[in-house]
């Protein structure tokens, strides 16, 4: 009975902790539209900050507590809607999710700065271990008696706020109808700010507190993760009903603490089920929560994609590998490896062109898809010992059908339900993946049969041989890595122009009218789904091929997440933007990185200082993450746009091709580096249209713009806006010109009175090219 | 005027909101080869109603038939599936493909759904030509003015080969040209067999193209019939105008 | 399109400035334009009714007026003042009271709650209580009543009681009869003309004409985007008859 009891405690102490967290998710949610995937994030920065100003700083307890809710916590919710999520109106979901990703990216990225993941930090309970009431024998420690009281108290502050205060009632306002607030005379977007500061403050306090209750080790990683379990709890209340958001919070406290209590001492995997247990309830709560009903929602977002012919895309998938092969003349071995990398990476994310970029739903966890694949592909296709092992091509295929199925698996809760719904099933998913998959070290019975599915936490992965073709040659392997993608690439643009791909764009575009035309939506998300992930799975794999060497560290879901901010960035709805998405991911990052820490280790003298601007490049690219708010189609949508003026004048493009091959001489005979010969290439074409303009402006623009550009000579430039009446007014006064005049001329747009007297028939000329 | 057969049903209907009845205790019928009016002042329940027919919105009494077959508690897809189809008060195109291929993707789902040999491209070709549609086909949808879209959106909807088409204020948007041209479409294709309902706010049109009309009011129905009698109806005038006979 | 005039001319506002003017306001949603050169006066202390069928750009033209869409040509001005591209917050604060389309309370507050959102140009939440309560017992008996879960007429009546406790310099009703029995449309428009009396400037929309005729002092028919006829009520009425059912 006392252990019935303990574990209730613990389970409600857990719980209150779950539960403050949520409320804070439904209450940014409702009133701004915004899933704050970062909620996590914002806790964990609110732990360590605590830890800084706690322990390291020995600031009271309490002191430390009132900075982090009263000034920290406030402060970054009201700065995250002022500068970024005030911004995403008209955005599609998939943009919304993604910026506050980046900005989840950002904060562990910031905390990994700050405070080195490798050195172990623990938080104490309020009060200490030791302080403590029994309570029918059952020991309730102060801290946990604050939990209690802590989830009460905004249980209660919270019901207060929204039926006694106007700010609480004003935000219910918001949800039901921010038109009619507006004609009320209020201001929606103030009223969403207060509730984002309010939001991040509950997520600071969870955090504060959650740390000693689930062992006291602060850990950006897990802390992140804690968006999955209020998550969880908030859907009990479908994201919208705070009360039912408790009621799961507890339900999903108790349980996890009753499983690690009664289940039966031979599970030893129960340890692990206890972390995935947020992620299972989820699954659980998303197949019985009710279908959403289907609504007109055809609205025009910012987001645009151009489709290419197929025609055009084999064209580009041809130059894509003869660069390749090109490109492999300049590099030492050690970066072939790389490319390798980024190329598998490159897979993945094709994986959600055809997903989000087409179809409009989200993966968060390409990388788990890839563990999948992974572990069956080393399990049934390897062959061989040693260096002479190989995997088969039979191994391959089944580690691509096992992600396809899982995917299914994780998909079919979600499908009858919103985008988000999906979203956040499969970034549960991912955390379910590392916390129980890759556990999975140790040798247990699967059907009658011994086996660790993650043996010793390291699995080595020999490259796949297909008849001649051995990818242990790196580059045969960065060869075929190059041209599986462009067969890919072409293959989905294929897919997108066939009547499967106009079904995925109508489902994007209004399901209610796909619906009515008959089209069965589950279906068809589901078979998207179910490609994409098979496509994850085999990027994984190459990718595990790539290192040859995996530990569960190769498949954090930071790094999907970071896959899936890139890729956006490039532009999700382009096979291009896949390819820069996934290069960055997987090489860039690697690359960049390692070239600081290469730096840091040749010249110690400045070794702080590449470490900062290491750590600084990866928050800048959560930076840029957050920037696709502003241009949500992603960067190679605006590049192609760049490009186009150039039809008009091809001589533009041969010179540069020209130029590129001399470029391409000169590093193969060595006369210049690879990076000054990348740097270079890169920088002419994209500065091309600039160039192109600037030389061939007659051919390049319209004609107006052309006139408009000669008639402003250098040392004029600036001068010819045209006054303001009463400027020019006082200024004829000032010369002492009839006043008459003026009123004859209307909104006179001339450069200015002496000009036009001295230089007569000119200033005529010139008053006509004045911009109007 | 030839008997022809009932197509879509329904008997009872009723939707409530809180503590609003939307549509109380409705029944209409909707005939092949005619127009069917179905008008009413604005919040009369007209589109509460057509989303009882259409599957988007669950009565709370009543049934829906149609074909002889009661579909109340079928989703929109399979309804549509058994040969109904919508277009939208606001329009719900897909603003991603072009006008061509909006027609397009309706032919590829009703070849997927049915596996059956549809030249979709022909089918395609077919449709934007009865609709007119062809010098606007290569077009962004999101390009051209609303009363072509609203042709549109008959067009893709045409491309199922419903017996039955609901049509949600399609005229609004319309220059009067536009309009004219509309209605003949529509007289053509019912004089092909087609069942089409229309909720219009164009009286003259609505007077002009409906062998039968009713009419809505408070979520009730207070009349059905031809357009003369329910011009001369005083229950209907009085809905409209307030009083006084004006037709 | 109209030249914007320097602010100087109306610095020193005349007492007859109208409290709402458009000037050839244009707008559109995207490429489609509603309003065509649209220019409408409410003068200070009157009644004017915008008359016509639906689609004519009625609802438009009102959110023009409160804010809620932007223009894309002519000028809005309120008391002299132009305050083109205003938003519907400071709108709200300049003392445009907006009662919009449907429902124009929030259907998941309470009734007291409603009145305290309402409070948002300043007045205290208990003198607009007691406006409320006073004219309209109903609510005072369900202040702690969800608004949803009323009755048309009751929301309807909650909507307009925003207009009286916050003394607006010019209240907008667009389509206040919506869904209501005659009954109570009849009764709305009672309280609307008892505001008019007190002095309160009135923009209204309305299709059901015949019930605003009596308290309008000035009637403007839209057509098209377009204002078509202004007038005395009582020769706009005969227009419309002929415009409604098409003669």
């Amino acid at each position: 009975m006392t252990l019935f009891l303990t574990f209730t405690v613990l389970g409600l102490v857990l719980g209150a902790v779950y539960a403050i967290a949520a409320s804070g998710l439904v209450l940014t949610y409702n009133t701004s539209g915004i899933f704050n995937f970062a909620h996590g994030a914002q806790a964990m920065i609110g732990a360590f900050l605590y830890y800084q100003l706690q322990v390291v700083w020995g600031v009271p307890a309490l002191l430390s507590v009132l900075v982090l809710l009263l000034v920290v916590g406030p402060l970054m919710g009201f700065l995250l809607h002022r500068f970024i999520m005030g911004g995403l109106r008209d955005t599609a979901d998939v943009t919304k999710i993604v910026v506050t990703v980046a900005i989840l990216l950002g904060f562990v990225s910031l905390s990994h700065w700050a405070w080195d993941p490798q050195e172990a930090r623990m938080t104490k309970m309020f009060f200490g271990v030791d302080s403590y009431v029994t309570v029918g024998g059952v020991v309730v420690r102060y801290h946990e008696i604050i939990c209690l009281l802590a989830a009460a108290a905004i249980a209660i502050g919270l019901r207060l706020l929204f039926t006694r205060s106007r700010v609480g009632v004003l935000m219910r306002a918001t949800v039901d109808d921010p038109d009619l607030l507006r004609l009320n005379g209020h201001d929606p977007e103030r009223i969403a700010a207060t509730a984002w500061a309010l939001g991040s403050t509950l997520a600071v306090l969870a955090g504060i507190l959650i740390t000693p209750v689930a062992g006291g080790a602060l850990e950006a990683n897990a802390l992140t993760l804690l968006v999955i379990d209020a998550f969880a709890a908030a859907l009990f209340g479908r994201l919208r009903s705070i009360p039912r958001t408790f009621v799961g919070a507890i339900v999903l406290g108790l349980a996890s603490t009753y499983l690690v209590a009664y289940a039966p001492s031979e599970w030893s995997w129960v340890t692990n089920l206890r972390d995935a247990l947020p992620m299972i309830i989820l699954f659980i709560v998303l197949l019985v929560l009710p279908q959403d009903r289907l609504r007109g929602a055809a609205v025009r977002t910012r987001e645009r994609y151009e489709v290419p012919t197929v025609r055009r895309a084999a064209v580009w998938a041809g130059v894509m590998v003869l660069a390749t092969v090109a490109f492999r003349q300049l590099i030492d071995d050690s970066s072939v490896g790389t490319l390798v990398l980024g190329l598998s990476f490159a897979i993945m994310a094709l994986s959600l062109t055809l997903l989000t970029g087409y179809a409009g739903e989200l993966n968060l966890a390409p990388v788990s898809f890839g563990a999948i694949a992974t572990i069956v592909a080393f399990h049934s296709g390897i062959e061989g010992e040693g260096l002479d092992a190989r995997m088969n091509v039979v191994g391959l295929a089944l580690g691509v059908l096992a992600a396809a199925l899982t995917g299914a698996l994780v998909a079919l809760p979600a499908l009858r339900l919103r985008g988000l719904y999906l979203a956040l099933a499969t970034l549960a998913f991912g955390g379910l993946v590392s916390s129980m998959v890759l556990r999975e070290t140790q040798e247990r019975s699967w059907f009658g049969q011994d086996l660790a599915l993650f043996p010793n936490g390291n699995l080595i992965v020999s490259p796949l041989a297909v008849g001649p073709l051995d990818l242990g040659d790196q580059t045969t392997f960065l060869y075929t890595a190059s041209a599986v993608f462009a067969v890919l690439g072409v293959g989905v643009v294929a897919l997108r122009n066939s009547g499967y791909g106009r079904r995925l764009a109508a489902m994007k575009d209004s399901p209610a009218a796909a619906a009515m035309l008959g089209q069965r939506l589950p279906l068809l998300k589901l078979s998207v789904f179910m490609i994409s992930t098979g496509m994850a799975g085999l990027g994984g794999v190459f990718m595990s091929m790539a290192l040859s060497s995996v530990t569960a560290d190769h498949f954090v879901y930071t790094l999907s997440l970071s896959l899936v901010m890139l890729t956006v960035v490039g532009g999700i709805g382009y096979v291009s933007g896949a390819l820069v998405g996934g290069l960055l991911a997987g090489g860039g990052f690697a690359l960049i990185v390692g070239s600081f820490n290469e730096l840091s280790i040749e010249h110690p003298v400045h070794a702080e200082t590449f470490g900062v601007l290491s750590h600084l490049f990866l928050v800048l690219t959560a930076l840029i993450g957050i920037g696709v708010g502003d241009n949500p189609s992603g960067n190679m949508h605006a590049i192609f746009r760049g490009q186009r003026v150039l039809a008009r004048a091809p001589e533009v493009r041969y010179a540069a091709l020209a130029l590129t091959t001399v470029l391409y001489a000169l590093a193969y005979t060595e006369v210049i580096g690879t990076w000054t010969f990348s740097l270079l290439v890169l920088v002419l074409w994209l500065a091309l249209p600039a160039i192109g303009t600037a030389l061939r402006a007659e051919k390049i623009l319209p004609p107006e713009a052309v006139a408009a550009r000669r008639a402003t000579p250098l040392e004029l430039v600036g001068i010819d806006t045209p006054y303001p009446p009463l400027l020019a007014e006082h200024l004829d006064r000032e010369l002492g010109l009839p006043a008459r005049h003026r009123a004859t001329v209307p909104a006179p747009p001339v450069a200015d009175a002496t000009a036009r007297t001295t230089t007569g028939p000119v200033a005529g000329e010139e008053a006509q090219h004045v911009p109007v | 005027m030839s008997p022809s057969e009932t197509v879509l049903e329904t008997t009872g209907v009723v939707v409530r909101f809180g503590g609003n009845t939307a549509v109380d205790d409705v029944g209409i019928d909707i005939r092949a080869a005619g127009v069917t009016g179905l008008i009413g002042p604005n919040g009369a329940g007209k589109t509460t109603l057509y989303n009882c027919i259409t599957g988007m919105q669950r009565p709370d009494a009543g049934r829906v038939v149609f074909d002889g077959q009661d579909v109340t508690g079928l989703a929109p897809g399979a309804r549509a599936r058994r040969g109904m189809a919508r277009t939208f008060q606001r329009l719900e195109l897909f603003l991603s493909l072009s006008v061509r291929d909006n027609l397009r993707v309706a032919g590829d789902i009703v070849r997927a759904n049915t596996r059956r040999k549809l030249d979709v491209e022909a089918e395609t070709d077919r449709v934007l030509e009865l609709t007119g549609l062809t010098d606007v086909a290569h077009l962004d949808v999101s390009d051209i003015p609303t009363g072509r879209a609203r042709v549109v959106e008959v067009a893709r909807a045409l491309m199922t080969r419903p017996r039955l088409l609901l049509l949600d204020e399609p005229a609004s948007g319309q220059t009067e040209q536009e309009t004219e041209k509309f209605a003949a479409m529509l007289r053509a294709l019912a004089d092909d067999g087609l069942a089409i309902c229309l909720v219009e706010h164009d009286l003259p049109l609505v007077m002009g193209l409906c062998s039968r009309i009713h009419v809505l009011d408070h979520g009730v129905l207070i009349a059905s019939g031809t357009p003369a009698e329910v011009q001369a109806s005083p229950a209907v005038i009085e809905a409209y105008i307030g009083a006084e006979v004006v037709a | 399109m109209t030249v914007t005039s320097p602010v100087a001319g109306h610095d020193a506002a005349a007492p007859e400035e109208p409290v709402v003017e458009l000037v050839g306001v244009r707008a559109a949603y995207g490429a489609i334009e509603v309003l065509k050169g649209v220019d409408l006066v409410v003068p200070v202390g009157s009644v004017v009714a915008l008359l016509g069928p639906n689609g004519g750009g009625k609802t438009t033209t009102m959110k023009i007026v409160s804010g809620l869409m932007p223009t894309t040509a002519g000028e809005l001005r309120l008391s002299g003042r132009n305050v083109t591209g205003i938003t519907a917050t400071e709108a709200s604060r300049l003392g445009v009271c907006s009662i919009p389309e449907g429902r124009g309370v929030f259907a998941n507050l309470t009734v007291r709650e409603n009145l305290w959102v309402a409070t948002g140009t300043g007045t205290p939440l208990a003198e607009v209580e007691e406006a409320a309560y006073t004219r309209f017992p109903k609510l005072g008996d369900r202040r702690n009543q969800l608004a949803g879960s009323m009755s048309g007429g009751e929301q309807q009546m909650l909507a307009l009681s925003r207009a009286l406790g916050t003394s607006p310099a010019v209240l907008l009703l667009d389509e206040l009869s919506m869904g209501l029995a005659p009954m109570i449309v009849s009764q709305m428009y009672d309280i609307v003309g008892q505001l008019a009396e007190e002095g309160i400037s009135i923009l209204l929309a309305e299709q059901f004409a015949r019930v605003v005729l009596p308290i309008a002092d000035t009637a403007a028919l839209m057509l098209g985007g377009r204002i078509v006829a202004v007038g005395d009520p009582a020769d706009i009425e005969h227009e419309l008859s002929t415009t409604y059912l098409g003669g």
